[in-house]
């Protein structure tokens, strides 16, 4: 970006506006760096738990850190409307930090604090800056879905100036360090989240003097615009019609029904929820800040999966659900785990358009196992710590499901040899689980097989909160369902959903669901199933039940 | 296309040659450390080592010298890079421990786009068939839980290269980096059954934990042995058949000199030597030219690479990704454990194709005309338009003076392309189509500075570039504005910079171990030992008296937290746990501004032993000045900040002499590269001939 804009102030021209907002995006992602360098949380540091973005003087959202996950998507103009709603502009000044961890108004759970920081220039503010960072603790139950009320979840900010004219609230302060296990480190964290939005203030104020403009304001307009345009056109392809789903998910002892229904008409797109069931007492409700992200980031994978996002992604979706269902949790319902149920949202939608667009959807994914495990190691100190691994992808209408991927969460596979001295536990094996990936013309991935041994010499408790025990991974076009998820002990099935203990060498099975296969078994070419056999995917005996025993002789 | 003998030989001659993808770069250099010569010659990717005895012979003809008076030859090779990417290695397999054969179709367990559903990975170096479970199984403390069944290893060797033909063979268990017993008696039964297969186990390439990256290494190491040591036997029977009686290095990804039998066990560490070479160079020259905090900066004809330099030293790393299975995408590629220069690269160079996307946003790279068929301007075939094609079309380059003049340049076709291609779907002009190509490369160059710098924590703004590449010092001055970097350097012969990095570094090997210990469990006479040991097995490869130098680091940790902070030790230090408890906690405060109340760990523990390097060093031939006039004509050139396309001064790199000022808009030529400086921008010839440039700020 540089001189012909400054030179004549004449409208941006589509090379202009392609670097200018390259350039948005690139201060996000530097203040993201700037923020992952620093974290004390792991799920920051390697699950990329944040998200950094610009909004325009109005609040709307113009750039995001490409370094985020899913339920960022969406969540950040809502936390930004109610903070400018409680602190009008003419209420801010420069130095100010509006905070809160509302799950109501924020992302659906506590331990997610949104920052925002006017960005002033000359007296008057010329964009807002915001960050997001999932903290290392909230105090309260901990993360886990054992809390029944969401005053058992931890700490609930309203929304407050952390800083006021760059003074720190150190009342604010005091009462956070009183209500967190880890004190050094939220603090830590939060301070972090500040030095983010100090880099993009900085960042963004160079590019604006080099440019030679006032504020973000004229570039929001083509930069909202041309999104918007884009998405519509590609809603605009997806046929018109009511296009519904259900899917059932296991909810801590209880079944509950997710429901959605589509209603596609011209470049616009409204999804509703209703017939969803009711909230549970267990920390797996989902706020609906949080269905609507995981809606949108759906609709993006399906229309623009490569376009940045901003307001002019969410502009042409309207997303809607009864108050009080599972999908529209409201206080005092607990909602800490709300990704349990929440992950179900884009198979759900996916399920619904899978005929009206069948090269744009996936078939079910096995999903993601998340185990909290407390106890003592061997030495005596206590011992808290997580184990993530993956389910199946599910297959495509043109290509097999990878195995063993996460989604939608994108926690990353834990390495034995860091684990077990961290746990005193250990790993016995960690293999393939072949025949879990569902048949079809195009095959899930298949899930895993992991083996923990407790040789702490102490007991152990796990807290897990899976799903996909009751209910397969659903396939599509006569593609077959992925094997479904088992935790056992000692080789008895166990309730996947709770907590358990360990006795001292007690053994921990985990068997990851698989993903579901697209298009008709019988259509998999023979040679694509030996590929299957020879990667142990399959097994000669699995495949037989799968494709039927005549499969050798098929074609390829 | 060699510059013929510069000045007579003054004895002790040492050869630098750099394979690159598509030219062979040679570089000589006598004794003090003063550059002989250059020549460049075609590769040939079928057997490298073919040009590089050719190009010896020819390099050593030019300037009247017989390959009996080289006493060193120092060389860099793709040989290793490519074959990773075009498996072209030899059939290799796996012994692993019983349990965890499928960890590598596991994978990582993370996707690098969320939003891309297509996503691939590299397949692995080892195939699933290829790979055996043995019985056996270490705890993390390296007590047995399980012990080796011997019998087995036996029978799956003999299985694997018997019935499944294999010619190299990785042995991958857990926790040998803790203790390698299992690895090492593995190694023994393997060896003694047969006695030529190539054998490479974990804890001998890189001892540190993280097994899936650890055996990646492994399996790659194993993979290309076979290729690498046939190699070395060839180029050394031919230079010794020539007459070349000195020794013969390779160097390493670190930037260290490795002798052929360290080559020939570890060659997963000869991946991208060449730009490693690069950025020693311009550690070399920034810091005898400037001094403090660099950005070396390299752009060739398909990549940009950027490395940062902080007191003279290139910021190290130990993981690298190779062979990227998606779109060039990070995280799609192989992770190996290797020590490197810690580089960004992205694919912005000369070849890459621009276009607009869907959303109508002009795009450069990472796709790549590549040598063939190469920018539409070679007329070589090559439809779509390229950096290099804008960068014509600007009046950067001459379409009759590219590359010293060997190649005219077709300046129509190249504007036929950017008007059809992109200026007319855009709305725009042909000229501003190609100023868009060649903003949106600076910017997204800028933004790769902006990205490493800041994810290590170094702060870029008042310290100087070092440019080079073919491309490098037409980018360099622009690039620096964006990034506010207020100097750039522009040092001689950048287009065979790491020819002459091969020359420029010291003899240096590195060793690494797990040794994962409460700081406050440790005994001080514990960590002497370790230390002692590890300064004599890295001191080994350099000879008896070789290393001058040892550089000593620790990872730590708090426990409980799962990153490493890298600890140095200064070179002589008294108490060694009060030494890395003090650096730690000094670490850990610059990064999170605070200190906490929990045990420290010691992870590992890394030491390089370096030898002597050369006194002085020079990449500016002497005496090529021919007296004639600096300023050899005017050309019309696109400079916006000059108000459009101006009628900007050229001038012939080879007669600049030192103190000479010159002010952009200014186009300054050489053979295989053109400095371009902006408007307000000045540079200085400095005593060495570098070119420096004190940059306008916008």
């Amino acid at each position: 970006m540089t001189s012909p804009v400054a030179a004549s102030r004449r409208t941006l021209d589509p090379i202009d506006l392609a670097i200018a907002w390259d350039r948005l995006i690139s201060i996000t992602d530097e203040g993201a760096a700037a923020l992952i360098r620093t974290s004390f949380s792991m799920l920051v540091r390697e699950g990329f738990d944040l998200s950094v973005m610009i909004f325009d003087t109005r609040g709307r959202l113009i750039a995001q850190s490409r370094k985020c996950i899913p339920v960022f998507i969406g969540t950040a103009p809502v936390t930004m409307a109610h903070m400018l709603k409680r602190f009008p502009p003419q209420t801010l000044a420069p130095g100010d930090v509006v905070a809160s961890n509302d799950p109501v108004i924020g992302t659906g759970h506590m331990f997610d604090l949104a920052l925002m920081k006017p960005i002033f220039r000359g007296g008057r503010i010329v964009a807002y800056a915001m960050s997001i960072t999932h903290l290392p603790d909230i105090g309260g139950m901990g993360f886990s879905a054992a809390a029944t009320e969401i005053y058992h979840e931890g700490l609930r900010l309203p929304i407050w100036k952390l800083f006021a004219a760059g003074q720190r609230d150190e009342t604010l302060i005091e009462l956070i360090k009183l209500n967190v296990r880890v004190p050094e480190q939220v603090l830590g964290d939060i301070m972090a989240s500040v030095s983010c939005l100090e880099v993009v203030d900085r960042q963004l104020g160079e590019f604006l003097s080099e440019a030679g403009l006032a504020d973000v304001d004229e570039l929001a307009v083509s930069i909202i615009d041309q999104t918007e345009a884009a998405v519509r056109a590609a809603l605009a392809a997806i046929p018109d019609g009511a296009y519904r789903n259900e899917v059932e998910v296991e909810a801590f002892g209880d079944i509950r029904r997710l429901v959605c229904r589509i209603d596609k008409r011209g470049s616009a797109a409204a999804i509703d929820f209703a017939g969803t069931g009711p909230c549970v007492g267990a920390g797996i409700n989902v706020p609906l800040s949080y269905t609507r992200s995981m809606a949108l980031y759906t609709l993006k994978c399906i229309t623009a999966p490569r376009l940045p996002n901003n307001d002019g992604a969410t502009v042409p979706i309207s997303i809607s659900a009864p108050v009080g269902c599972l999908l529209n949790a409201v206080p005092p319902a607990p909602s800490a785990g709300r990704h349990v149920i929440g992950h179900f949202i884009p198979p759900l939608i996916f399920g619904a358009l899978a005929e009206v667009v069948p090269d744009r959807v996936m078939a079910g994914s096995g999903l993601i196992d998340f185990i909290t495990l407390q106890g003592r190691r061997p030495d005596g100190s206590g011992m808290t710590t997580t184990f993530c691994a993956a389910g199946g992808f599910g297959a495509l209408s043109d290509l097999d499901g990878q195995p063993t991927t996460p989604g939608s969460s994108n926690m990353g596979g834990m390495s034995a040899e860091l684990f077990e001295p961290e746990s005193g536990l250990t790993v016995e094996r960690k293999s393939l689980r072949p025949d879990s990936g569902g048949a079809g013309a195009y095959r899930g991935g298949p899930g895993q097989e992991i083996v923990l041994r407790n040789d702490s010499g102490f007991p152990v408790s796990v807290f897990s909160m899976a799903n996909r025990t009751q209910f397969p991974a659903q396939g599509f076009a006569g593609g077959q369902p992925g094997a479904c998820r088992e935790h056992l002990v000692n080789g008895e099935t166990i309730s996947p959903q709770g907590r358990h203990e360990l006795a001292p060498g007690d053994r921990l099975t985990l068997r990851e669901a698989g993903g579901a296969g697209f298009g008709n078994p019988q259509a998999r070419p023979a040679s694509k199933i030996t590929d299957d056999l020879r990667r142990g995917y399959a097994t000669p005996e699995g495949a037989a039940r799968a494709y039927g025993p005549d499969w050798p002789r098929r074609g390829t | 296309m060699h510059d013929g003998l510069d000045v007579a030989p003054r004895g002790g001659l040492r050869l630098g040659i750099d394979i690159g993808g598509t030219f062979t770069d040679f570089a000589l250099v006598d004794s003090l450390g003063s550059r002989v010569g250059v020549h460049k010659q075609l590769t040939t990717p079928r057997d490298p080592s073919h040009a590089v005895l050719e190009g010896t012979l020819a390099i050593c003809q030019a300037v009247g010298c017989s390959l009996s008076e080289l006493v060193e030859i120092v060389h860099g090779t793709t040989l290793v890079t490519n074959a990773l990417i075009e498996r072209r290695g030899d059939r290799t397999g796996m012994l692993v421990t019983q349990g965890f054969r499928d960890l590598f179709d596991i994978g990582r367990e993370q996707r690098y786009d969320l939003f891309d559903l297509r996503l691939r990975y590299a397949e692995p170096i080892v195939e699933r068939g290829l790979r055996a479970d043995i019985p056996e199984r270490l705890k993390h403390d390296g007590s047995v839980l399980v012990p080796l069944d011997e019998e087995a290893v036996a029978a799956q060797t003999r299985r694997l290269v018997e019935d499944e033909r294999i010619e190299a063979l990785a042995i991958c268990f857990l926790h040998a980096h803790v203790d390698d017993r299992h690895e090492r008696r593995a190694r023994e039964i393997a060896g003694a059954l047969y006695p030529a297969l190539h054998i490479s186990h974990s804890a001998d390439v890189f001892p540190y934990p993280r097994e899936f990256e650890r055996w990646t290494t492994t399996c790659a190491n194993a993979y290309s042995q076979p290729l690498v040591d046939r190699y070395l036997s060839r180029l050394e029977t031919g230079l010794a058949e020539a007459g070349f009686l000195g020794r013969l290095w390779i160097m390493a990804s670190s930037g260290g000199l490795m002798n052929l039998d360290m080559a020939r066990r570890y060659p997963v560490k000869l991946l991208e030597s060449g730009p490693a070479a690069g950025v020693l160079v311009a550690a070399r020259i920034g810091t005898a030219v400037a001094g403090g905090d660099l950005l070396s900066f390299d752009l060739g004809g398909t990549t940009a690479k950027g490395a940062l330099i902080r007191k003279g030293r290139p910021f190290r790393a130990y993981s690298f990704e190779a062979a990227h299975a998606y779109e060039y995408r990070s995280g799609s590629g192989l992770p190996l454990q290797i020590p490197v220069l810690d580089m960004t690269e992205i694919g912005t160079g000369g070849g890459s194709l621009v276009a607009p996307d869907a959303l109508g946003r002009l795009r450069v790279g990472p796709r790549s005309a590549g040598a063939e068929p190469g920018p539409v301007s070679y007329g070589r075939g090559g439809k779509t338009a390229t950096l290099t094609d804008a960068n014509l079309l600007l009046g950067y380059l001459h379409p009759d003076s590219f590359l010293g003049g060997t190649m005219t340049l077709d300046l129509d076709a190249a504007a036929e392309a950017y008007r059809e291609q992109i200026g007319v779907p855009l709305g725009v002009d042909a000229l501003r189509a190609a100023w868009g190509a060649h903003d949106m490369a600076n910017e997204d160059i800028a933004r790769a500075f902006r990205m490493h710098a800041t994810e290590r924590g170094f702060d870029y703004r008042g310290c100087a570039m070092v440019a080079f590449g073919g491309g490098g010092p037409l980018h360099a001055a622009r690039i620096a504005r964006k990034l506010r970097v207020p100097r750039v350097i522009f040092p001689r012969g950048a287009g065979v910079m790491s020819a002459f990095g091969m020359l420029s570094g010291a003899q240096s090997f590195e060793t690494v171990r797990a040794f994962r210990r409460g700081l406050d469990a440790v005994e001080e006479s514990e960590l002497q030992a370790l230390l002692a040991d590890l300064d004599a097995e890295a001191a080994a490869p350099l000879g008896s008296g070789g290393a001058t130098h040892w550089h000593r680091r620790f990872d730590m940790r708090y426990r409980g937290q799962h990153y490493d902070i890298e600890v140095e030790l200064p070179e002589a230090c008294g108490d060694l746990r009060e030494a890395l408890r003090m650096r730690f906690i000094e670490r850990y405060r610059e990064i999170f501004h605070t200190s906490l109340d929990e045990p420290i760990e010691i992870v590992g523990c890394k030491v390089e032993a370096s030898a002597a390097a050369s006194q002085s060093f020079s990449t500016s031939p002497e005496d090529e000045n021919d007296g004639g006039e600096a300023m050899t004509g005017h050309r019309q050139a696109y400079f916006p900040a000059a108000g459009g396309l101006v009628d900007c001064a050229v001038l012939a790199r080879s007669r600049l002499r030192p103190g000479m000022v010159v002010d952009g808009p200014a186009l300054v030529e050489e053979p295989e590269s053109t400095i371009l400086l902006d408007a307000g921008d000045r540079a200085t010839v400095h005593g060495d001939m570098s070119l420096v440039a004190e940059i306008a700020t916008p």
